[in-house]
């Protein structure tokens, strides 16, 4: 095993699939010389040259665009926005375009590709350097969407999410990349953590904590201070927000009947909400307390600090929402 | 550099030109060609009108037909096209059964799409052919994918030639597209069907310099403008275009300058006369691209009246046996509606 921060599990999968497989290669922004905005590249154009990592144009449409054509012709693209948000100026080519490539093929078309790229708060991004977009594709047929919260996981996704065959957005949370250490396995071990596949990350028996990315941390620590409170929370790692694990979700929600989703997307339309559908249809009778969500406000993510602060959720408000569930 | 404006050539000095590139057969295969692409287009608004096609819209390519031959006329096998939906026949050219293309228009089970999308939104990438959407000037950038492709591949001989319409270079696919394509010298062949109108909005509310070629000096690549209804004009320049791309100096775009005869799509017929200038469309029925390549057939001395029927019976028995194929070809079953969103297969580990 070695010790890696989350960026560099991240970097290690992509070197050792682009080292496996002559058929990945990454396109983005500043990914080349500079080796990226925060470095998740750095050192990839020197070992693989620039016809494998491309220093494209400000032009997320033509980025996503290149990996759409090459990975329909057999390639394994890795598309970076340089930020998440910015896939916007992209949209069309993953919605319209990526999505449907298979179904308008007839099956006969498989796209291979990853877009991925830092997304997220907690760091005075404001605006545009900051926001969660997984809601958007979440809703989109033929895409799916991972968002790690731990090296092992960041590194063990990667690697599924360059194998398998159909668009995959990969959301790394900023504020995790050189905050959040651990262990991944040595290269010389084909690691892998399948996709579609949750992780209970801290067991409990009175409250289920459904969550993913950076809002993993802070249930983990609302759950170690609700211990001392004789509340016990049960911590879910989705890990793949799409497709969705509800099978691991219910057996716990089972146990609990309660149950608390975490995101840090804005509340309205938000994947929160189609798990709590999810479980209000299949789970009525089982369920103790009303379904409750912890959320961003509906707001954009601001700038200073004290308004980024009251906008994006906290460790407090998981801890709140958790005594009063704990009440009923 | 400027945009190239090919002017019309003189009948001799055509003859002297395509002697060398182009056999008696290789002319009387490109009339076969423009004649296959009149017959579809015709039959098909037949059909709608006749209320044996029920679904879906026909859009025409009634005038359209020198570009849709003397561009896809010079392709190899090897090469890559993505066609836009006024250039139904290129999927035959490139390789694509009729009865395929048929099956395709009727949502049939058996058509390359099984039934999930219309018209030109198909494709095969082993016949070089890419699938395009209904967002003209998004397929640019997967064009340039694939060219990313080929050169991984070390396949640098191949050439991906893409089509719009002059409306679709307002957009931001094209602006990023071509400029990716320029910038890692892809081999691109842009052909903009220039038919004056993007539905219903005319060329100078699209473009504002004079010829939609001239895009082509922000990216400092060539730039052609032809008789979109002159077919050796309009092979020419793809030509030249397409030797540019394979001896790896980056793309080219040609504009060729044609007329929509008819409306955008069938539906669209009665508003088509409203909308623009009727002795504008009577002007343009003069220049008819066929009857102009069969003047000039003539004018060779290579072909009787006798050679060049109009039109050719083959190609109307090929279209007619398709169409049939496809009405009675199976409907696909309802849940097969949820097939083909994701594919399900283990992914490659080498």
């Amino acid at each position: 095993m070695r010790e890696v921060t989350f960026l560099e599990a991240i970097r290690a999968a992509l070197w050792e699939e682009m080292e496996r497989d002559p058929n990945v290669f990454l396109i983005g922004e500043d990914i080349g010389r500079l080796g990226g905005a925060f470095g998740v590249t750095h050192g990839f154009l020197e070992r693989f040259g620039a016809d494998r990592v491309v220093d494209a144009p400000i032009s997320e449409t033509a980025i996503i665009g290149v990996a759409v054509g090459a990975a329909a012709m057999g390639k394994r693209p890795v598309a970076e926005m340089q930020f998440m948000d910015f896939i916007s100026c992209g949209f069309d080519q993953v919605v319209n375009v990526a999505a449907t490539y298979r179904y308008r093929s007839g099956g006969s078309v498989s796209l291979p590709m990853v877009i991925r790229g830092p997304s997220g708060g907690y760091v005075g991004g404001s605006l545009y350097h900051s926001q969660q977009f997984e809601a958007w594709f979440f809703h989109v047929p033929g895409l799916k969407v991972v968002q790690p919260a731990f090296p092992d996981d960041a590194y063990g996704l990667m690697k599924a999410a360059i194998r398998d065959n159909n668009p995959v957005l990969f959301f790394e949370h900023k504020y995790l990349y050189r905050r959040i250490k651990g262990l991944i396995p040595q290269s010389s071990d084909d690691f892998i953590v399948p996709l579609g596949e949750a992780r209970i990350r801290r067991p409990g028996q009175h409250i289920t904590v459904v969550t993913y990315g950076a809002m993993v941390h802070f249930a983990l620590d609302a759950a170690h201070q609700l211990e001392a409170e004789g509340i016990s929370l049960e911590v879910i790692d989705l890990r793949t927000i799409k497709p969705l694990d509800m099978e691991t979700v219910y057996n716990s929600v089972r146990k609990t009947s309660k149950v608390l989703i975490v995101y840090e997307a804005p509340l309205t339309g938000g994947v929160g909400a189609e798990i709590a559908a999810r479980i209000a249809e299949h789970l009525f009778e089982w369920l103790d307390a009303p379904i409750m969500r912890v959320a961003a406000k509906d707001s954009f993510v601001p700038f200073a600090e004290p308004l980024e602060k009251f906008v994006l959720p906290s460790v407090d408000d998981i801890v709140l929402a958790a005594r009063q569930l704990a009440r009923y | 550099m400027s945009t190239r404006v090919r002017n019309r050539i003189g009948a001799e000095e055509k003859l002297e030109r395509y002697r060398d590139q182009l056999t008696r057969e290789d002319l009387l295969e490109i009339y076969r060609r423009m004649w296959f692409a009149r017959v579809f287009d015709e039959t098909l608004y037949d059909m709608k009108k006749k209320g044996r096609l029920r679904r879906g819209n026909v859009y025409g390519s009634r005038g359209q037909e020198a570009i849709q031959v003397g561009t896809s006329y010079p392709l190899r096998p090897t090469d890559f096209v993505s066609p836009i939906h006024r250039d139904m026949p290129i999927f035959v050219f490139k390789g694509m059964s009729t009865r395929q293309v048929m099956c395709q228009i009727w949502g049939k089970a058996n058509a390359p799409t099984r039934g999930k999308d219309s018209w030109s939104h198909m494709g095969d990438l082993k016949l070089g052919i890419i699938h395009s959407t209904s967002m003209l000037g998004s397929t640019i950038p997967v064009a340039c994918g694939v060219a990313w492709a080929l050169r991984l591949d070390g396949k640098t001989d191949s050439v991906v030639m893409t089509y719009l319409g002059e409306g679709a270079t307002a957009t931001g696919a094209f602006h990023e597209g071509m400029n990716y394509a320029a910038v890692h010298k892809l081999p691109i062949i842009l052909i903009v069907e220039n038919n004056q109108y993007a539905y219903s909005t005319p060329v100078e509310l699209e473009v504002p310099t004079p010829r939609v070629a001239d895009r082509a000096l922000g990216y400092g690549i060539p730039g052609y403008s032809v008789d979109g209804n002159d077919v050796l004009e309009v092979y020419d320049a793809t030509c030249a275009a397409i030797a540019h791309a394979r001896a790896g100096r980056g793309p080219s775009i040609v504009e060729c300058v044609t007329y929509r005869l008819q409306g955008h799509a069938d539906h669209d017929e009665t508003r088509a006369r409203q909308y623009r200038p009727v002795e504008e469309i009577e002007m343009w029925e003069k220049r008819d691209p066929l009857p102009r390549y069969r003047e000039y057939l003539l004018s060779t001395g290579l072909f009787s009246e006798e050679d060049l029927p109009t039109p050719p019976p083959e190609v109307v028995a090929e279209i007619h046996d398709a169409v049939e194929y496809a009405i009675h070809s199976p409907d696909p079953e309802p849940h097969t509606a949820l097939e083909d969103i994701y594919d399900e297969s283990a992914g490659v580990s080498r």
